[in-house]
């Protein structure tokens, strides 16, 4: 398990070489990171204005681990959902992980095979989002406007910061089933499969937000 | 060059990583049955840094590339810090205003609409409340 | 360097346009993109000089033109702002600068995504659309100043707070949408995708200056998005995030419990590094002007590359110095004052280099040249006043007054602008292959030069004697209210400068066209240019750049008056030993 190549003595000389600057590094890789940091501060913004309304508001703020609980075996279970969708979420980042692998081994059916798998997982997300949002307004009465349980933001910003996330989830699902196909039909048969990895760089972002809003969102 | 033959590595590691982040969820998820303090947040947020780091270093393959990458990516956000250190300041200041000049209900008060029981003697503030959980 | 890396670029696949839709409506090189860009902010840019016009017509005559309503002119100044800064300014300045100079500047075929470069401008040309589009929707544009701060930008009687509010903050979204898809090309351009011995530190200082502007706009939109997101939920469903417990007009709203605050601090997140955004292209853009037209090197090079990078850190912490009088948190003050105070370090220490790089050197007026000389004066003049403004003591008794007007309008607004003019008669040549007009050139520089010191200069006095920003009246029962009536008269002498001002860059639209025409032909290399977009095979340069090599680099862009030169400057692409008997590094 090597570290970083290069060591320290390389920033210098990488930042002061010619072509390029991050070395052996392909364009679209080096583009998927940039956005991928411009992407983060979307993600910090939004959770920065949830802490913000969280912190002022003078009205109570209602538990989100009995808000999210679902009843299991006859026991109110808080976060149940929550905790499987951070499952499925995970379980779908071993899958592409293991997909970028395939990819560099040039196996790709292999490779083809888990990023379905990775797509069907994130479409079950998406599913049980879907559920628990339902089940949010449908049963519990939270709406984006209003909210019996106390201050109004507690629903603004749930369905706000999570329905941002699963539009990215939705995205990455629709990405990584072009990205199969495009493979499927040969398209990246002359290459190092890198694009698997810059596929996998967007779907490891996603689980990385979910990280963060598991922790501020439910957690807090 | 190494770096263009591609990031390679044992997939040994991988499933290690995987199992670890099963873990640490497992834990973060168990805070949730702690009480409310200073350890809580400490141990959320650990576990949180933990599986980040490890989504960003090794699924990411972060920790393999060269440092000019590495750094630029990691130092940026710092930026990020400085405006979440203020909002915090600047909230608190907020919700002290609220307080003081708007006569708002300080909160949390002697009865909190916590979670997992209200203390002794405590009626549920209207509307608040655990769900209705049926017998 | 062990082993020679080859440039990707070198056999990049382009593809190479067959009718006229593709070539010049959905074409993917990176010049035509960059002149469709230019257009199109130009034309915007123009939409706003005329409401310009209207906002200062009844400043200047109050009540002399009865069609002018208040709700028309809180509209115009809404208007103005946002378009200016965003619209005009940063898409000229990095979407039609930025692709045009970068890949020639760097010994690239095009950008490393030619296909999202051009879809990048088609999504600009659609939030030029939607933005036009608040014209036709019920109730007209928003008229709630180009801050566009809650909760008055959502509340009924602020014009426009229906619908063209909403059209406002989804253009903004989907511009951003467009920086991004632009920025990320830039970026990755610039450290993936330069030509052989085309270091960072041999950079043209355009080059670094747009470099760093798209960093900080990739970095700082987010902030801006995500507040226009949230306004247009608290504006479209009710939500709460901006709008506290608010009574308007005697009703009682159903917001309660969100923090206005929350919006200003978002949008200077944004808005504080879109000052930088705007500014450093030009920094850049400026350095090169200078250097070349005064036929010497650019005063202590890696100092400016440097206080370029330093300018960018700093600009993400000081952005609560627009917000002192906003009740913002009291500590606030102090910590922003300083790291305010702090920024004004690397900004001086280019406009000494600046200064010094004149400094004995073989000047040639030439338009461009004239208007370097102008941004590096309004400058030093719009940024001195920040310093005053950087200062919570200072500020608040300017706050929101013309003052401020003029401190901004001089430093961000004009300044700028210079640039941008002086860029369009330097290039010109390159994108065309024919010169602009002198004649008419000089008499736009001086009309434009001298006439912002008519408009922008008496409203610093404006400002002291205490005329509001932003107010459809500054009277009351035809008498000045707060301030002595000389104020009026200013008023009237800077509204007249103003048209005539404005008249004049219409010349400069009819320069530009029949330029193209009939201009006299400018050969490869009229200004004796050093960086390598003025080394392409053909001028104008075909699509691809370069033959069927890209050049190398041996030498920084500034090697001007090199002693023992047989010219007086030696392009980047020269070898060393071929370097007319001069040895330079």
């Amino acid at each position: 398990m090597a570290g970083a190549t290069g060591g320290h003595a390389a920033i210098i000389q990488d930042w002061s070489s010619d072509i390029t600057v991050f070395k052996g590094v392909p364009w679209g890789k080096a583009m998927m990171w940039i956005f991928l940091l411009s992407d983060t501060f979307i993600f910090t913004c939004f959770l920065t204005g949830y802490m913000t309304v969280r912190m002022t508001t003078a009205q109570p703020w209602p538990s989100p681990s009995d808000v999210f609980a679902l009843e299991a075996f006859g026991y109110p279970v808080p976060l149940l959902l929550i905790a499987i969708m951070t499952m499925i979420l995970i379980t779908s980042s071993g899958t592409m992980a293991m997909a970028v692998n395939m990819g560099y081994q040039k196996r790709k059916k292999e490779a083809i095979i888990l990023i379905l798998v990775t797509a069907a997982f994130g479409a079950s997300f998406v599913g049980m989002q879907v559920f628990e949002w339902s089940k949010l307004i449908l049963e519990e009465g939270i709406r984006p406007w209003e909210n019996s349980m106390g201050a109004p933001q507690f629903g603004a910003v749930f369905f706000m910061v999570t329905g941002f996330h699963g539009l990215h989830v939705s995205a990455g699902v629709v990405y990584l089933l072009f990205i199969a196909w495009l493979i499927h039909k040969g398209r990246y048969d002359n290459t190092n499969f890198e694009i698997i990895e810059i596929l996998g760089l967007y779907w490891h972002f996603v689980d990385l937000v979910w990280v963060f809003i598991f922790a501020f969102f439910y957690l807090w | 060059m190494a770096a263009e033959e591609g990031q390679q590595h044992p997939i040994k590691l991988y499933i290690l990583i995987w199992v670890l982040l099963f873990v640490f969820s497992g834990f973060s998820y168990a805070t949730d049955f702690m009480d409310a303090g200073y350890l809580r947040w400490f141990l959320i947020l650990l576990f949180m840094m933990l599986k980040a780091g490890f989504i960003v270093a090794i699924f990411m393959h972060l920790m393999w590339e060269r440092y000019a990458l590495i750094y630029a990516l990691l130092l940026p956000p710092l930026a990020l810090l400085v405006l979440v250190g203020a909002m915090a300041m600047e909230s608190d200041y907020t919700w002290l205003t609220r307080i003081v000049f708007f006569g708002a209900e300080p909160y949390p008060d002697p009865c909190p609409p916590v979670t997992h029981g209200l203390p002794e003697g405590c009626e549920p503030p209207p509307g608040l409340g655990p769900p209705a959980v049926s017998h | 360097m062990a082993q020679a890396e080859i440039p990707y670029q070198e056999d990049m696949a382009l593809h190479h346009p067959h009718s006229w839709v593709t070539k010049y409506w959905f074409s993917q090189d990176h010049k035509v993109i960059a002149v469709q860009y230019g257009i199109t902010a130009m034309s915007v840019g123009l939409v706003a000089l005329v409401l310009s016009w209207i906002m200062r017509m009844q400043i200047g005559f109050p009540g002399a033109f009865d069609w002018i309503t208040p709700e028309l002119y809180y509209q115009s100044i809404t208007m103005h702002g946002m378009i200016m800064v965003i619209y005009l300014l940063t898409a000229f300045l990095l979407g039609s600068f930025g692709n045009y100079l970068v890949p020639l500047m760097l010994g690239a075929r095009d950008m490393v995504f030619p296909f999202v470069n051009m879809i990048s401008y088609h999504v600009y040309f659609l939030s030029v659309i939607i933005l036009m589009a608040s014209y036709v929707v019920p109730g007209g544009p928003t008229g709630a100043g180009w801050t566009l701060y809650p909760p008055q930008a959502i509340l009924t009687g602020t014009p426009g707070a229906d619908w063209g509010i909403l059209t406002m903050l989804l253009s903004l979204a989907v511009f951003i949408v467009a920086f991004t898809m632009g920025g990320l090309n830039y970026i990755t351009t610039i450290l993936q995708a330069r030509t052989r011995g085309m270091t960072l530190m041999r950079m043209p200082l355009s080059i670094w200056g747009i470099l760093m502007a798209t960093v900080l706009g990739l970095l700082a939109f987010p902030a801006l998005f995500v507040s226009a997101v949230m306004m247009i939920l608290d504006q479209l469903i009710g939500t709460s995030f901006f709008m506290p417990s608010v009574v308007s007009l005697g009703q009682h709203l159903d917001y309660s419990g969100g923090s206005p605050l929350l919006f200003q601090h978002l949008f200077w997140f944004f808005g504080h590094p879109e000052v930088y955004i705007v500014a450093l292209p030009a920094f850049g853009v400026v350095s090169d002007l200078l250097s070349v037209h005064s036929r010497k090197n650019i005063f202590g090079y890696r100092m400016m590359v440097w206080a370029i990078v330093a300018i960018g850190v700093l600009s993400f912490v000081v952005w609560a110095h627009h917000m002192y009088v906003s009740g913002m948190h009291p500590y606030f003050g102090f910590f922003f004052a300083t790291t305010t105070l702090v920024i004004a370090v690397p900004t001086a220490i280019k406009v000494y280099n600046w200064t010094i790089t004149l400094w004995r050197a073989n000047i040639r007026l030439t338009v461009p040249m004239l208007f370097a000389i102008a941004f590096v004066i309004t400058f030093v003049v719009g940024g001195l006043t920040g310093l005053f403004l950087g200062n919570v003591i200072v500020d608040v008794p300017l706050s929101d007054t013309y003052f401020v007007v003029a401190h901004f309008h001089m430093v961000m607004g004009v300044a700028p602008i210079l640039v941008i003019f002086g860029a369009i008669y330097h290039w010109y040549p390159k994108i065309t292959g024919r010169m602009l007009n002198d004649t008419l050139g000089q008499w736009h520089f001086w009309v434009t030069f001298i006439g912002t010191y008519v408009i922008y200069y008496p409203m610093h006095y404006l400002g002291f004697v205490g005329v509001p920003r932003r107010y459809y009246e500054n009277e009351i029962g035809g008498a000045s209210a707060f301030y002595p009536e000389s104020a009026a008269l200013l008023n009237e002498t800077i509204t007249i400068a103003a048209l005539i001002v404005g008249a004049f860059q219409f010349m400069f639209v009819y320069n530009l066209v029949v330029s193209y025409f009939r201009g006299k032909p400018a050969g490869d290399n009229p200004w004796g240019a050093t960086s390598l977009e003025w080394r392409t095979p053909q001028t104008p340069p075909i699509h691809g750049n370069w033959g069927d090599k890209l050049p190398t680099v041996h030498r920084w862009a500034y090697d001007f008056s090199v002693p023992g030169a047989k010219e007086d400057f030696i392009p980047q692409d020269v070898p060393h030993d071929d370097d007319h008997g001069a040895n330079r590094t």
